[in-house]
Formats: C-alpha cells, sequence, structure tokens
C-alpha cells in the first residue's frame, strides 16, 4: 500500500472506531498471543452465541492497525487498491449510526514495537485474555523482553473493573500477575491455575478431559485434537461465567 | 546399477514437453500449470518476509508454527479437524508428501491399489520405494467412477494402501461421498491406509443441478473414524497458481504423521520457507483469487466441451466437474509407431498431432492403462490457446478422423 493513502486510512478509520466505539460502548473482550488467538476467540464466539448474546468478532487476518479497525466497523478491505478502497471509504461513515452488538470479540496481532499501544488507542478493552508468548514475531524487537512488553502493556491497560485471564503455563505471561490493575483468572494445566485442566484422553472423535475449579470437577470433551484447544476451551468457561454473572440482570 | 530407477520413467507429460520444445509454432495444453502468476497479496508477504530477514533459515522440520496454525484453522472450515503441532506437515509440493507418506507407510514389496486413469507421478513414486502399483480401472461408462467391487478384489495380503486423486487428474470427476466411504469401510476392514490427493478442490464447477459445493466434493478426512488410516494430500501449485514454488500440506492422525515426518526431514529437511511465507500469504489474502481462477476455468471448460462437441462420433467425453482437464476419446487408430512406446495408440497419436497440428496433449496412457485411446487437454491455459488449438484440431480431425 502507498504510504500516503495508508496514512490517511489509518487515521480516518481510528476517527471512525473512536467514534463508533464512543456511541456504543461495547464490551470489547481483546484476544492477544504469540498462538491460538483464532482458536479462543471461535471458543468464545460459541459460548456467547449460546447465551444468544448479539457480538462482533474480527477475521483472524484483521488485527493490525488497518484490519482491527475495519473488522469493528464491518467493512472489508481494498488491501492494496486504491479503486477498491473508494466505496469503502464511502460507505464507511454510514456505519456509526448502524446497529451495532453488545460484545466485539478482537484479536490483536502484534508484529512490530509499539504495535499494542496503537491497537488500544482504537479500543478500551474490559476484558483481555493473553494465549501464549512464544519467539514467534520475535524478528522484529530486540529480544523476549521486549515482545513480552507488548502484552505487558495490555494487561496494565485493563482498569481495575475489568478481567484479565491469563495462560498459567508460560512463565512470561505469569510474571505480568503484580503489573494488573484488574482481576486476575489463570488457566492451564499447572496444578496452580483457577481453572485447571486434568486427565487428558484422545478419541477417535475429538478429546476428554476434567476441569478443575475452586475444588469442583467437571467432565468435559471437544471434537477438536491438541492442547491448545484445551487452552481455548479454558479461556471460554471463563468467559461463559463472566455473561453467566453480568448478563442475568 | 541403477537397480531402483531401472523401471522408472521420466513422466510421459514432460516428455511430451520435451518434443515440443523443437517444434517453434507449438502450442501446448500439455502440463498442467495454470495461465496466471501468483497473486499479487502472496507476492506481497514473501517481499514483506525477505525485509524482515526472516525466509534465509530452515524452519522446524514440520513447518513454520504460523503457517501450520493458519492450515488448521483453513481446515477447520471446511470440517476437518486436525492439530496444527502433531498432525499437520507442510511439504515441498504434494509430491513431495506423497513420497514421504509411501516410504514412510510401507515396506519393500508392499502393494498399492491405485484407481485410474490417474495422476502420471503415483506409479514412479511407488516404484520408486520398492513397491508394487496395481492399478484398477475406473468405470467410464459411469463417469469415471470408482469400482468398489473391483478394487475390494485387487485387495491382497501385501496390500498396504489405497491411493487415489480426488478431484480427479486427468478426468476433472469428483467422486461421490457414497463411494468414498464404501472405499473407507474396505481401508478399515482390510486394516489398510487411505492416501487422498486433494490439489483440485479449489476448482469445482457448480452447475446449477448441485446445490452447494460441499454437497459435490467430500472428504473422507472429514470423518474422525478414518483419521487413524487416511493422509490427506494438498498442495497450494494449482489453486494459487503457485507451481513454481513448491510448497504444499498434508495431513492425518499424529500417530501417522509422526513417521511421515521422519522421511520429511530426511528427504528435504523442511519446505522452502520462503515458499512457506507465500502459502501464508495465500491463505490469509488471496481466497478472491482462487474464485476469480475458477470462474475463468469454468469459462474456459465450457468453451472446450463446445469445441469438443463440434466432433460428435469421432470424439466422446465425460465433461469434467473439477479440475482443468477434459479427457477425451478419439475413434482413431494413429499411423505412427514410435519406437519408445510402439504399442500405445495415445502415445502414437499425440505425437502424430504434435508432428502434423503442432498441438501438444498428454496421451492417456500415461495416467494409467484405461486412459488408453484417450488424449488429456489443459483448460489451464489462456483462451486465446486453447481456440488456437482446436482451430489446428479442427483442421486435423476433418482430415484424417
Amino acid at each position: 500500500m502507498k504510504p500516503l493513502l495508508k496514512f490517511f486510512l489509518k487515521h480516518y478509520l481510528k476517527f471512525l472506531t473512536n467514534f463508533v466505539i464512543y456511541i456504543h460502548h461495547p464490551v470489547v473482550i481483546a484476544i492477544a498471543g504469540s498462538t491460538n488467538k483464532t482458536f479462543t476467540k471461535q471458543a468464545i464466539i460459541r459460548i456467547l452465541t449460546d447465551h444468544d448474546i448479539s457480538f462482533r468478532a474480527n477475521p483472524n487476518s484483521f488485527n493490525t492497525e488497518i484490519g482491527l479497525p475495519l473488522a469493528i466497523l464491518n467493512l472489508p478491505s481494498g488491501y492494496h487498491s486504491h479503486r477498491k478502497w473508494l466505496p469503502i471509504i464511502l460507505k464507511s461513515f454510514v456505519r456509526i449510526f448502524k446497529k451495532f452488538p453488545k460484545y466485539l470479540i478482537l484479536e490483536l496481532g502484534i508484529s512490530d514495537k509499539s504495535d499494542m499501544k496503537y491497537l488500544l488507542k482504537l479500543i478500551k478493552p474490559s476484558i483481555a485474555v493473553i494465549t501464549d508468548i512464544t519467539q514467534r514475531y520475535l524478528d522484529s524487537f530486540s529480544g523476549m523482553d521486549e515482545l513480552a512488553d507488548e502484552y505487558g502493556y495490555l494487561i496494565k491497560k485493563i482498569n481495575k473493573n475489568g478481567l484479565i485471564l491469563l495462560n498459567n503455563d508460560n512463565n512470561r505471561i505469569i510474571s505480568f500477575i503484580n503489573d494488573a490493575r484488574a482481576q486476575i483468572i489463570t488457566f492451564g494445566f499447572s496444578p496452580t491455575s483457577d481453572y485447571r485442566a486434568n486427565k487428558i484422553t484422545k478419541y477417535s472423535h475429538g478429546q476428554k478431559f476434567e476441569v478443575i475449579t475452586k475444588g469442583k470437577i467437571n467432565e468435559y470433551q471437544i471434537p477438536y485434537f491438541g492442547r491448545h484447544h484445551i487452552y481455548s476451551f479454558l479461556a471460554a468457561l471463563i468467559i461463559n461465567s463472566y455473561v453467566d454473572k453480568t448478563e442475568k440482570i | 546399477m541403477f537397480n531402483r530407477t531401472k523401471d522408472l520413467r521420466l513422466s510421459i507429460i514432460k516428455q511430451m514437453e520435451l518434443r515440443a520444445a523443437q517444434y517453434p509454432d507449438v502450442i501446448s495444453l500439455a502440463q498442467g500449470i495454470p495461465s496466471f502468476d501468483t497473486p499479487p497479496g502472496i507476492k506481497r508477504r514473501v517481499e514483506n518476509a525477505l525485509k524482515r530477514g526472516v525466509v534465509a533459515k530452515y524452519s522446524l522440520s514440520p513447518g513454520l508454527p504460523e503457517l501450520r496454525e493458519l492450515i488448521e484453522i483453513s481446515l477447520s472450515k471446511d470440517n476437518m479437524f486436525y492439530d496444527w503441532q502433531t498432525e499437520i506437515l507442510v511439504t515441498a509440493g504434494s509430491i513431495e508428501g506423497i513420497s514421504a507418506t509411501i516410504l514412510a507407510i510401507t515396506d519393500p514389496g508392499d502393494e498399492i491399489i491405485v484407481p485410474e486413469p490417474t495422476y502420471t507421478s503415483y506409479r514412479e513414486v511407488i516404484i520408486m520405494a520398492g513397491c508394487k502399483p496395481v492399478f484398477v480401472s475406473l468405470d467410464e461408462a459411469k463417469r469415471w467412477s470408482l469400482d468398489i467391487d473391483k478394487i475390494q478384489k485387487a485387495i491382497t495380503a501385501r496390500t498396504k494402501a489405497i491411493f487415489f486423486c480426488n478431484p480427479n487428474n486427468p478426468t476433472g470427476i469428483i467422486f461421490s461421498k457414497n463411494d468414498l466411504i464404501r472405499l473407507g469401510d474396505i481401508a478399515k476392514k482390510n486394516n489398510i491406509f487411505l492416501i487422498s490427493d486433494e490439489v483440485y478442490k479449489d476448482f469445482i464447477y457448480n452447475d446449477k443441478d448441485y446445490k452447494d459445493e460441499k454437497s459435490i466434493l467430500f472428504s473422507l478426512a472429514e470423518m474422525p473414524e478414518y483419521r487413524e488410516r487416511m493422509i490427506r494430500i494438498f498442495s497450494f501449485s494449482k489453486a494459487y497458481a503457485m507451481t513454481g514454488w513448491r510448497v504444499g500440506y498434508l495431513h492425518s492422525d499424529e500417530s501417522i504423521v509422526r513417521e511421515i515426518t521422519k522421511i520429511h526431514d530426511s528427504l528435504v529437511t523442511c519446505a522452502p520457507v520462503i515458499s512457506q511465507y507465500a502459502a501464508m500469504g495465500a491463505l490469509e489474502m488471496a481466497q478472491d483469487d482462487v474464485l476469480y481462477f475458477k470462474n475463468e476455468f469454468h469459462k474456459r471448460r465450457d468453451m472446450m466441451c463446445a469445441r469438443l462437441d463440434r466432433h460428435q462420433g469421432k470424439i466422446s467425453y465425460v465433461k469434467p466437474d473439477s479440475a482443468y482437464y477434459v479427457f477425451p476419446k478419439f475413434n482413431y487408430k494413429s499411423k505412427y509407431s514410435d519406437k519408445n512406446y510402439p504399442n500405445s495408440n495415445s502415445w502414437n497419436f499425440a505425437l502424430e498431432l504434435l508432428d502434423i497440428a503442432q498441438i501438444a496433449l498428454v496421451p492417456g496412457f500415461a495416467f494409467g492403462p484405461s486412459g488408453e485411446n484417450h488424449l488429456r487437454l489443459s483448460f489451464g491455459r489462456s483462451e486465446k490457446d486453447i481456440n488456437d488449438a482446436f482451430d489446428r484440431l479442427d483442421i486435423f480431425i476433418s482430415k484424417y478422423l
């Protein structure tokens, strides 16, 4: 994309997004991490669908400075074509006054320093999920500390009435606990997790496992393979409990 | 000396291309190459990866984690659920995936049942692995469908797998869900593997008698009960106009992929990393391009079939539902007798066409014994190439057939 077009789009879309969020003030669930954002988002979508709650989620590649606002405004991308961008820009303003969903479930993509800072100028999440931190996309950072700081910034920005969901099996993530102002709920396989998965068995149609929360044990099965789906499921269970509490009123 | 290679042959398609290269005015409808260039979004993804300096090093042997995760997401949209960490392997094109699979699941002397006509290189890979291809003909009278009874009868104590291409190259036919499930049950009953090469799955020409694509295209990989014996192969080459990038993937149960990965690691270490970034660009940004290609191929298929219809009585064919090939049968006995394959009428006919009309087509025998007397015509080429080739073919047919 030409730098001038990108500059214009970035600022124009930011203005519209801020305005839309100011008018409709949706509950924003931000999902960040090196891996497993999409499956976590899908697991949360299943919870909101079960509760019959309106939501909008971003397609997995719409998670950066241009893509994220497009997803929030429910607009397609013109990619690198000036011709395709023109009708999108023209109809974008109308989106402000269209019916808006109650929840936004947004993956946040981080590939450069300060990406998180910029994305959080667009949205003010009340719930954050950190799925994982690995060396993926490390190339633009001076090291793991600088990369992890991006996620640390998100944790700091969740205000005290919010909720933070952390993968308890990742040391980098857990090291942020003291920086948080909001309530933290941890999930994972390690014994100290608030939502702890245990006794996983793979069978021909998926995985079976138990989840231990506050001393209670429940059994679940999911039609997906791989440990990452268990993490997604645990995060979604926490959201389920949050929605049960907040949406009852 | 050369015991392993003595029964291998250079692909008939490539032999044809080599010969065609000697004719300056030749029009080739031989190779299965889309006429399009790789979509610009994919190229930009690669340029970005180059600038960031992330393509110079090996990736993990099964492939970049971010690509495998994208593949899992893409598969889940097609109702296939596989763990990217243990069940998806990025390969150097589909043929490397096929080679690694066959080397992993067989012992020398094993037999692999191959419904044919089918993609030419399967035979070579099976022989290279020291195994025996057992060809079982598809039923041309029933729109080239699987002949399940014949396949059942071909199973012996040495049978290790049934290996098929769906949608099929060269016939362009999609096997029915019913037949595939029967095939799956045969595999289960006899404890053998299934290898399904599905590289043309994105080009389905949805004529109005079909409700939607999912109602005609089905993969056994969608059914969990077959996952422990089913290996599904895919390539970015055809769908995304990326034949030169050499990147594809396979997926199966963890217990099988673990073994295939050992062979893959010793063959290529990993798929080319720059091409893995191209594959990410394909999955993230090129869905509109695939749709455009499909619509273009659909038009070209109809155009090619209309040209073939002018020669009813001399040529018969089954209209393809997928891929970019038509596989007509010609009522013609060639006057040529080339020393390489003197008894193959389709080979000699193809040489005759090349000599007289300067059109390069693939002789049907390249795809198996049932392909004899057929020629494969690719509508992956441009409309102009197709029309020019048919102008020449019309003259040949009116003179000689």
